[in-house]
């Protein structure tokens, strides 16, 4: 694995820069674990300690154990960064400590697993391409005819949207959503490549460049001049990766699901047709709203439900609490997922809500989860799945 | 580095993954805020022996206990946010890291109060006690990082504070597990005041209750002065709005904030005044009486434009060092009146290159940050230098019945200057009373002897050598 110089940065110049104002400890897995080891801060005085040169070699062993098992515990949820007074880009050099733990062969076995398996099959799940759109055919879908066809607009599903059945309600509704607007689509069904998401957040350059030029030629040969997108982690890494990575290459105009589905609305394609009477409130995913800064389209999309009976959670838009289930975390440690996770069903619990609506597959089942232990009477769903039921024709 | 093998089993045996003594981990807790200059490090041994992550009051007894029996220093750490060294070990010892005391939060509306642990964030506290309806009284500046209890033990004031007092006058009730294992519950203002500002010398904090208010939206003007004069006239002047905060800064800092965040501020001398409003008459009335003490203080009314601007900034200002190699900064508390000379004479003596911001804590006294910025990378010796000529300037505060910010590991001795001759009797009283082997949090209060030239305490030391620059 490894990486260009203009993707990295002076990780030690940057370190050096942190005025120990503690503002970081807004991040969740700290707030979990208290050990100044795992502060944003402390992550950064280690490594002050493992990077500088004349750190003794044993000593940079010994900090070492500590400074990747911290790492790998961050969610990416950005909370530091966006805190973090003196703009430090946190979330960079955690993931060039993770790159330098995989040089040094300190993966976890099971990331290192997942890392094989999106190189090798181009999926999360480790499952052969013709399973990617399976979802159509098992929801009563025919997709061949938008499948590689030359369009102006690319539905991008991502892992997750393919090939889990729990997501599967997902890409249903954004194409019944698509079809709906008269929207020219397009899908690359089996030659739709993992956006890279999981192979950037772990540190990797090479192989996610792969993927990234991979589907910049298929959309290009499509003619697409739009993505769209209902998975978070697919939208941050179009949007502020691929740019990144492609430089101006990268064309393309990237777009969640709630901003395509926004203009919709406004420009009369998609007519509200059903009221939703239950008590709504949105919980927004990291990597919409501190990664991308995307607050306000899902919001009026919901606000679109005439008389809409629509709460916020207590901590929304910038401070909106993280699911737990971010930045490969899942992986490396569960059981601090569901520790961080409690604090999120608290806020929903607190909300008294009926339906939690989400903008990311790994929200959703992070959430999904989180309820159910909690025996909580709540309904969460995509965003698309909500604009399905308000746009789609009574039977 | 290590504890004796004896001794560390103990805590391992009691305390298991929760203690903690490999180097990396040590090595983290050898700081706070502020991190010290190389040579000044040689007098001290900053590195713990172990650092424990207790989860409950019966947790601290058993660390107390454990302590007693085996001779080794107790150094509680709240969140390490302040810079007077308080959360730092002066000579080996284990540092408790009390983040992991946590308990529910028990929110009384007709007393109008809380009971929280000392762990909790005041931002997420008072998030919290915004979802009902009700605000904390006063808060550090440092509300994203500091937690209650180590403000309290810190010495806090904060905004709010000319309005409510400081933590002394927060605290309805509060739980301390004392050093000699006895978990003390006071409502005494006589006893609360002695753990205020004691650094955890007397114990740990386990419980707090805090005053709180019906939350009131703030409503901002702001003011600008010409010189240190007008500025301090104006500040006491200011005082009888029945302002919630009065926070102001110097033209040099006014500089730095332009640059920084974009704004147009006139360079002069800034007030931003809050004041808790609730209806358009009380706005009005306020305005008036804003607008008179302005023309009798010889101020001048800055534009509303700016105010939330400026306010949107209120917790963020250490932002203006992102573009500094270095920096010194330390704290001080003065009295309004008698301060002109020593506010001139500070910024003469540092060549212009101070910046401060205060905020009003009394009717007649306000603390200030002072912070001495680098464009250069400076050496450890100049910077051990130009900090000790800040330290010897901060206390010349005292002559004019001003007092360092707190005590600190760094003005331990000062306790006196701080809280007053009676209260330093009643707070020795205490200590020999529940701490005669001083274990916890040793070095801190009471001045130290040096461990290089053991005739003489840090506090001499420190002064002699400053006095020499």
């Amino acid at each position: 694995m490894s990486s260009s110089p203009s993707w990295q940065v002076d990780v030690l110049e940057y370190a050096q820069k942190c005025i120990y104002c503690g503002y970081c400890s807004v991040c969740p897995t700290y707030k979990e674990l208290k050990w100044e080891n795992n502060h944003p801060r402390g992550i950064i005085e280690q490594i002050k300690l493992y990077y500088f040169e004349g750190t003794k070699e044993e000593l940079k062993i010994e900090v070492s154990k500590q400074l990747f098992n911290s790492v790998f515990s961050c969610t990416m949820c950005h909370a530091c960064e966006d805190i973090c007074i003196v703009d430090i880009p946190l979330l960079k050099i955690w993931e060039q400590v993770r790159q330098e733990a995989f040089k040094k062969g300190r993966w976890s076995p099971a990331l290192l697993s997942l890392y094989n398996k999106v190189k090798d099959t181009h999926n999360i799940f480790g499952l052969p391409p013709e399973e990617r759109t399976s979802w159509a055919p098992m929801n009563n879908l025919n997709m061949s005819k938008r499948t590689l066809r030359k369009a102006p607009v690319a539905y991008f599903l991502g892992c997750q949207a393919s090939y889990s059945g729990k997501m599967f309600d997902i890409p249903v509704s954004v194409v019944k959503i698509l079809r709906k607007a008269r929207v020219d689509f397009t899908i690359l069904g089996e030659d739709e490549w993992c956006c890279g998401s999981p192979i950037f957040l772990a540190g990797g350059y090479s192989i996610g460049k792969s993927f990234a030029v991979h589907n910049l030629e298929m959309l290009k040969k499509l003619g697409v001049k739009k993505l769209v997108t209902a998975c978070s982690g697919c939208y941050r890494t179009f949007k502020i990766v691929y740019p990144r990575i492609l430089g101006e290459k990268w064309d393309i105009e990237v777009f969640h699901i709630s901003e395509f589905v926004e203009e919709l609305f406004k420009n009369g394609k998609l007519k509200v047709k059903n009221k939703i009477k239950e008590k709504i409130t949105f919980k927004d995913p990291c990597e919409l709203v501190r990664h991308c800064g995307l607050m306000e389209a899902p919001r009026n999309v919901i606000n679109q439900i005439p008389d809409v009976r629509y709460e916020e959670l207590p901590s929304n838009r910038k401070e909106a609490l993280c699911c737990g289930g971010g930045g490969l975390l899942k992986i490396n440690n569960d059981e601090l997922v569901k520790k961080v996770n409690e604090h999120l069903i608290d806020e929903i619990e607190y909300s008294e809500t009926d339906i939690v609506v989400n903008g990311c597959p790994t929200c959703l089942d992070t959430i999904r989860t989180g309820t159910k232990k909690r025996g909580l009477n709540v309904e969460v769903i995509d965003l698309s799945e909500l604009v399905k039921r308000m746009v789609e024709d009574k039977k | 580095m290590t504890l004796k093998k004896k001794v560390r089993t103990k805590f391992v045996k009691n305390f298991s993954k929760r203690f903690r003594d490999d180097k990396t981990t040590l090595m983290m807790y050898a700081r706070d805020m502020s991190d010290l200059p190389t040579p000044v490090k040689l007098l001290f041994k900053t590195i713990p022996n172990g650092v424990i992550l207790p989860q409950s009051t019966e947790e601290i007894q058993k660390i107390f206990k454990l302590a007693k029996e085996n001779n080794v220093s107790i150094i509680p750490r709240g969140n390490g946010t302040a810079g007077f060294g308080g959360a730092v070990v002066y000579n080996k010892g284990v540092v408790v890291d009390c983040k992991g005391i946590e308990s529910e939060i028990f929110l009384d509306p007709f007393e109008q109060s809380v009971i929280v642990p000392p762990s909790i964030l005041f931002n997420d506290l008072q998030k919290k006690l915004k979802l009902d309806g009700f605000s904390l009284c006063v808060h550090p500046s440092s509300i994203y990082s500091a937690t209650v209890g180590g403000w309290i033990s810190h010495g806090g004031y904060g905004v709010g504070s000319v309005k409510y007092g400081g933590a002394t006058d927060q605290i309805l009730e509060l739980e301390v597990v004392q050093p000699n294992g006895e978990i003390k519950t006071t409502n005494s203002k006589e006893d609360i005041s002695l753990f205020v500002g004691s650094n955890g010398t007397l114990g740990i904090i386990t419980k707090v209750k805090l005053r709180i208010k019906f939350d009131i939206p703030l409503y901002h003007r702001g003011c600008t002065y010409d010189n240190p004069e007008q500025l301090l006239n104006g500040l006491n002047e200011l005082t009888k709005t029945d302002a919630v905060s009065i926070w102001f800064f110097n033209l040099q800092h006014v500089k730095e904030i332009n640059e920084t965040f974009g704004f147009s501020l006139p360079e002069r001398y800034v007030v931003i005044i809050s004041k808790e409003i609730s209806y358009e008459e009380e706005r009005d009335e306020f305005n008036k009486k804003f607008i008179d003490v302005i023309r009798t203080s010889g101020g001048q009314i800055l534009d509303k434009r700016y105010i939330q601007n400026i306010w949107d900034i209120r917790f963020k200002t250490f932002a203006l060092l992102k573009k500094y190699q270095d920096y010194i900064i330390s704290e001080a508390i003065l009295p309004t009146k008698q301060s002109s000379k020593f506010l001139r004479k500070l910024i003469a003596k540092f060549k212009n290159r101070v910046q401060f911001e205060g905020e009003m804590i009394s009717p007649d006294k306000c603390s200030i940050i002072i912070t001495i910025p680098f464009e250069e990378n400076i050496s450890p010796i100049q910077k051990t230098m130009i900090n000790l000529r800040l330290f010897k300037q901060v206390l010349k505060s005292i002559k004019i019945g001003g007092s360092p910010y707190s005590t600190g590991l760094w003005f331990a001795g000062y306790y006196p200057s701080i809280f007053g001759k009676e209260q330093y009797s009643k707070y020795r009283e205490m200590k020999q009373k529940i701490d005669s082997k001083n274990i916890s949090n040793p070095g801190k209060v009471l001045s130290p002897r040096v461990k290089l030239f053991p005739i003489l305490t840090l506090k001499y030391l420190i002064k002699l050598v400053s006095s020499v620059l």
